[in-house]
């Protein structure tokens, strides 16, 4: 009967009240935090429906509009036996013993427990025993910013997690990519960039066989170092991209240009496109990758293969359709939600099999099946696989 | 003590977690503090259910996932039926998740 389920959530509603009564006057918080506590609790629960309104105890909490101090029904019997959960005769108790009266300050304690409150879900935010809640906790150990409020320091819902926890990831992988590329930047400028189309500007007037540095002609920037310096860029690459770079070196030579529109290198409009491959991305990745693209590719090739594979090799195809099936996808729906499908939490005594049948005895459980909630001692399973 | 933390997922376990939740948030409680509750909820969930509560249940239906892990079952029924002895349910989809009773006692 619903109010037999009403009156045991009753009970273990005022033993834990009970039970904790003691810790919280032990860290200093009022007995008015704990009376508040309970009265929201119970308002929660007949909110959905798990106690029934008729409540036979004399603190009220039907009325949800009082929850720090219930008022006192005065329909209700007054000899009831929780004359003590009563609040206004406990605070008339409680002011006049002496040890009560550090707990009526409590403004110096909350601000004190409001500083800590930031530090506070990260000491806990992974909850050791999460091991029960097999779908849901798969994020359990992120912890998240503790100013959203229901996910902050139990990290129990799964779709506030989730959002927060792709959120951060998707951050974190486009700054490091992001990062990648100005850092190899910096390096390749500092060794062979910019420094050496500032030397080849003034030269490029001279006329003279000066390999292109920019303009069209710039996607094989990486080889086309200097020429006094050629055998570095000869010993770091492969013997067979070496004849490549060769070649194109000595066609460089012949169409260089003082002018020439360029159409790519900082300029190209490829930036727009790709943003996360950072700026002029052709030039300053590692030369073997580049090497190896332009062997595929015709010497005055466009950079955009280029450009495709990288943007492949950091994002490859997630592939997130490849398993999808009618049955997994309804299962992994409906094991999300937890809170909107039928549950039974119990414990188990024994789980056997005999080829597809499965029994197993359980006790002490909860069940909520169609919006109801049923309390047993002892069920018996018989299913069949 | 170690407490089975399962029945933090029931009504009244979701209905204290919010209520924590929002004191916390707001500044009221601390959290080791509703850790604390939550633990005593626990407790005296699991007592209440063995002293308090007194009926039998029997559960039939098609298991379609069954799933063991950190001595946790999990079954997933379809078509289920509850019967006890004042009424009888039928779900179309149900969760079960069980505990070993035996870590407890230990």
């Amino acid at each position: 009967m619903a109010s037999n389920v009403s009156s045991v959530y009753i009970h273990v509603v005022d033993d834990v009240i009970n039970k904790v009564r003691d810790e919280f006057i032990n860290f200093g918080v009022g007995e008015n935090v704990l009376t508040e506590l309970q009265a929201l609790w119970e308002m929660k629960m007949l909110q959905c429906g798990a106690i029934s309104g008729t409540i036979e105890r004399p603190p009220p909490v039907q009325k949800p509009a009082a929850p720090i101090t219930p008022v006192h029904d005065l329909n209700v019997p007054y000899e009831g036996p929780a004359e003590e959960y009563e609040t206004p005769t406990a605070e008339m108790l409680f002011p006049p013993t002496p040890l009560q009266t550090p707990i009526q300050t409590p403004l110096p304690g909350t601000d004190q427990s409001m500083y800590n409150i930031p530090t506070g879900p990260s000491d806990y935010a992974p909850s050791p025993t999460t091991d029960i809640r097999n779908g849901v906790d798969l994020k359990a150990g992120r912890p998240s910013p503790y100013m959203q409020p229901p996910s902050s320091w139990m990290t129990q819902r799964p779709l506030g997690v989730d959002v927060n926890v792709a959120y951060v990831e998707g951050r974190d992988e486009v700054d490091r990519g992001a990062s990648d590329q100005p850092m190899t930047q910096d390096f390749f400028m500092i060794s062979s960039g910019k420094r050496k189309r500032d030397d080849y500007a003034s030269q490029l007037t001279s006329g003279g066989y000066m390999p292109q540095q920019d303009g069209s002609g710039d996607v094989m920037i990486e080889f086309l170092l200097p020429e006094n310096q050629p055998k570095e860029v000869q010993e770091s690459m492969p013997g067979r991209d070496r004849e490549t770079a060769i070649k194109i070196l000595s066609k460089r030579e012949t169409e260089a240009a003082p002018v020439l529109p360029q159409q790519d290198g900082v300029n190209d409009e490829y930036d727009d496109l790709f943003h996360f491959q950072g700026v002029a991305n052709e030039d300053y990745n590692t030369p073997a990758e580049h090497v190896e693209l332009r062997a595929a590719t015709p010497a005055v090739g466009t950079p955009k293969p280029a450009k495709h594979e990288a943007v492949e090799d950091d994002e490859p195809p997630l592939n997130e359709d490849d398993d999808d099936d009618d049955d997994l996808d309804d299962l992994e729906n409906g094991e999300e939600e937890l809170n909107t499908q039928d549950l039974v939490l119990a414990q188990f005594d024994k789980v056997t099999r005999t080829k597809s049948r499965w029994k197993c005895t359980l006790k002490d459980g909860i069940m909520h099946i169609n919006s109801r909630d049923i309390l047993f001692n002892k069920a018996t399973g018989e299913f069949e696989f | 003590m170690a407490t089975f933390e399962l029945y933090r997922r029931s009504s009244i376990g979701m209905c204290l977690t919010e209520t924590l939740d929002e004191m916390v948030s707001n500044g009221t409680l601390s959290p080791e503090l509703a850790i604390q509750v939550l633990v005593q909820f626990d407790k005296s969930m699991t007592e209440a259910l063995e002293a308090q509560v007194k009926s039998k249940v029997s559960i039939k239906g098609h298991l379609h996932t069954y799933r063991f892990c950190d001595n946790v079952w999990t079954f997933i029924l379809q078509d289920a039926t509850f019967k006890n002895e004042e009424s009888a349910e039928t779900v179309g989809k149900v969760k079960i998740v069980a505990c070993d009773s035996k870590l407890l006692t230990q």
